[in-house]
């Protein structure tokens, strides 16, 4: 599905990944777990395509394409879906109209017809239902004045309705109870099949007790320095992640 | 002073008016002509907006050539429409409904005097060729939209005075529409008086949509009775240098106003929008909304005042001027005031200048929504709550066809 080789990427000129490796085969869930600052979120930028950081070496294949050579909405289009660690909030754009812009985009990329408004609102409700989303949510401004939960589900049930091969949860567990937690995760384990993939990064091990990780890589300055089974995560829940700093720094 | 040869060329362009209902205002506007120069940017008024332009034009106020397929350029479908063609009014071939009068402004007997607040201002009173006189009868509801069009064709220049009176506890509807054909640099500056009576409600849709080598001023002048709801929304979808000035006087207690305005300007487009608003009484709220898209080499002029006299308490007035600059080398220029003298009041005032939410535009995106998709989207959502303000359906379908037309976007209502 995809395979991350020796990708360095920097901001403003400041190196954060520094040779990061990872494969993630169709069917598979990895977690990316490491402590604040280790390049969590810039590796979740750079492969959504956020123009601020900079890749100065390695390579990225997509199913095939070199997803670094494609813009941010053809990554989205051949599939790759980013769950927003904060949601942005864009006042006057409705969800619901936001959404069938976005399908339609991709639909047309793909050289398919477009949604009929029928089609499109069966999918809604079957989608938002999913992750227990009102429908009067789906129809209001993206994200606008919705609390921390909704924005997280909202986040998901985007992911739903454009079923991306490839879905990176970034930080999705941040600012969420344990009921919306349980939620989001539902709708994540529902979306998942043998076609795709998901990446889940997060700072801790909670959101794996609901989302069961194949892998667990701990990424520590810029690079994945350790890969294990969801034990690990218990592990590093257990310890924390100076243990892992000082062997590598020694 | 002594009137520059600038401003004595320019007047002698045009013919003396015949309107009698001008007649008290002439000497109060020779007496300001004689006065007071061609507009500099010395000048507070016209500090943004060069004229030297429209100075040296050399219009042809005769030969307008007549064209006679008018019609097409009326917008609601269904309205009582009157047409201004270079200065010629074509009146309704069938009576209107009952409480409604509309008639060629020659036959007023008399006029509201107005202000002159520039030499253009005075000039109308002394040139205006003809226009459109409409009244609505006290407790009259007009249903009809009542849509008047100006239409401007090839070299014409020209002044044209409009009176609209809406009686006491009457309502209605009126579309003001701006276009222009085969233009070669034209002239147009149009006046409209605006009685408001007692608790009668008046709605106006003024759409600007004239060619790029156009100059076009139009000022309204409203007075407002008590118990009074008036809203004018004023859409500037094209032109070349377009100037509205707009001057409310809010004269009877718990009135309403509201005042919107959208600006969509490209190219070396250059608009103006003054607004006054004068709270002379007590107990009155006025909202004031304009926006602006700007793109290429545009230039935006907003000037916004608000006073609140002394008796005028318990007033509350917002003003509120946002724009979005899509290109390096547009500018705005945006000026809110506030002049309060009364002491228990609500104002507030506003003004925003940016560029599109990097943020949101990539979370677009990221969604599979191409940069022009996102970028028209976020422009849609950031004029929706002026677009929301338009009463007329007809209006908005044309204020998106106009729009996409010119910046080659696709935009749905």
């Amino acid at each position: 599905m995809i395979k991350i080789e020796n990708l360095h990427a920097s901001i403003d000129g400041k190196e954060i990944l520094k040779g990061l490796n990872l494969e993630v085969k169709a069917g598979e869930i990895h977690a990316i777990m490491g402590p604040n600052g280790a390049g969590k979120s810039t590796l979740a930028s750079v492969l959504a395509g956020r123009e601020d950081y900079e890749v100065t070496a390695g390579s990225i294949d997509f199913d095939g394409t070199d997803l670094l050579e494609l813009s941010t909405e053809d990554r989205a289009r051949e599939g790759l879906f980013l769950a927003f660690q904060y949601p942005v909030e864009i006042p006057g754009v409705s969800n619901i109209n936001f959404l069938r812009t976005a399908l339609n985009e991709i639909r047309e990329y793909k050289g398919q017809a477009q949604i009929s408004a029928k089609e499109f609102m069966a999918m809604v409700r079957e989608k938002s239902a999913i992750v227990e989303l009102d429908s009067k949510l789906a129809s209001r401004a993206v994200n606008e004045g919705f609390s921390g939960g909704e924005k997280k589900r909202n986040e998901i049930f985007q992911m739903a309705m454009l079923e991306p091969k490839l879905a990176v949860l970034d930080e999705t567990d941040s600012g969420l109870d344990i009921d919306a937690l349980r939620i989001v995760a539902n709708g994540v384990n529902t979306l998942k099949s043998d076609q795709n993939a998901t990446i889940v990064i997060t700072h801790y091990q909670r959101l794996l007790d609901y989302i069961i990780p194949d892998f667990v890589h701990v990424l520590y300055d810029g690079r994945i320095v350790m890969t294990g089974t969801k034990e690990l995560a218990l592990e590093l829940e257990e310890k924390g992640y100076d243990w892992i700093k000082e062997s590598i720094d020694a | 002073m002594e009137n520059s040869n600038k401003l004595s060329q320019f007047t002698s362009l045009f013919p003396s008016t015949e309107i009698d209902g001008l007649s008290a205002m002439a000497n109060s506007a020779r007496v300001f002509l004689s006065e007071n120069d061609f507009p500099t940017t010395r000048l507070e008024r016209f500090k943004y907006t060069r004229l030297t332009k429209l100075s040296n034009v050399q219009f042809d106020t005769s030969a307008a050539e007549f064209i006679s397929d008018f019609h097409k350029y009326q917008i609601c479908p269904d309205a009582i429409a009157i047409f201004v063609v270079n200065g010629h009014v074509f009146l309704p071939e069938t009576k209107g409904p009952t409480g409604l009068i509309i008639d060629d402004i020659s036959f007023a007997k008399s006029l509201p005097s107005s202000s002159m607040k520039d030499v253009f201002a005075a000039m109308n009173v002394l040139h205006a060729q003809s226009g459109v006189c409409v009244q609505v009868a006290k407790n009259s509801v007009i249903d009809s939209v009542i849509e008047i069009v100006h239409v401007c064709t090839g070299s014409y220049a020209g002044f044209t005075r409009n009176h609209i009176t809406i009686g006491e506890n009457a309502q209605a509807k009126v579309v003001m529409t701006y276009v222009s054909e085969q233009t070669n640099e034209c002239f147009s500056h149009v006046h409209t008086s605006i009685e408001v009576g007692k608790r009668a409600h008046f709605n106006l849709e003024k759409v600007q949509m004239e060619s790029s080598d156009l100059f076009s001023f139009s000022d309204e002048e409203v007075w407002q009775g008590a118990d009074s709801v008036f809203q004018i929304n004023t859409l500037t979808l094209d032109g070349n240098l377009v100037r509205n000035d707009l001057h409310i006087q809010v004269r009877g207690e718990h009135a309403e106003t509201h005042l919107n305005g959208m600006y969509m300007l490209n190219g070396q487009q250059h608009v103006a929008n003054y607004t006054t608003v004068d709270h002379q009484v007590a107990n009155c709220e006025s909202n004031e909304l304009y926006k602006g898209i700007m793109d290429d080499k545009s230039i935006a002029v907003f000037n916004g005042k608000v006073f609140v006299r002394q008796d005028a308490q318990k007033t509350n007035a917002f003003q509120s001027n946002a724009n979005v600059l899509i290109s390096d080398d547009a500018s705005v220029n945006s000026k809110p005031e506030l002049e309060i003298y009364a002491d228990d009041v609500k104002c507030s005032h506003g003004s925003t200048t940016g560029q599109l939410d990097d943020e949101a535009l990539f979370y677009l995106r990221a969604r599979g929504i191409s940069e022009r998709g996102a970028t028209q989207l976020l422009l849609t959502a950031f004029m929706s709550d002026v677009l929301d303000k338009i009463t007329v359906p007809s209006v908005k379908e044309k204020v998106f066809e106009v729009i996409n037309k010119r910046f080659n976007w696709e935009l749905t209502l």
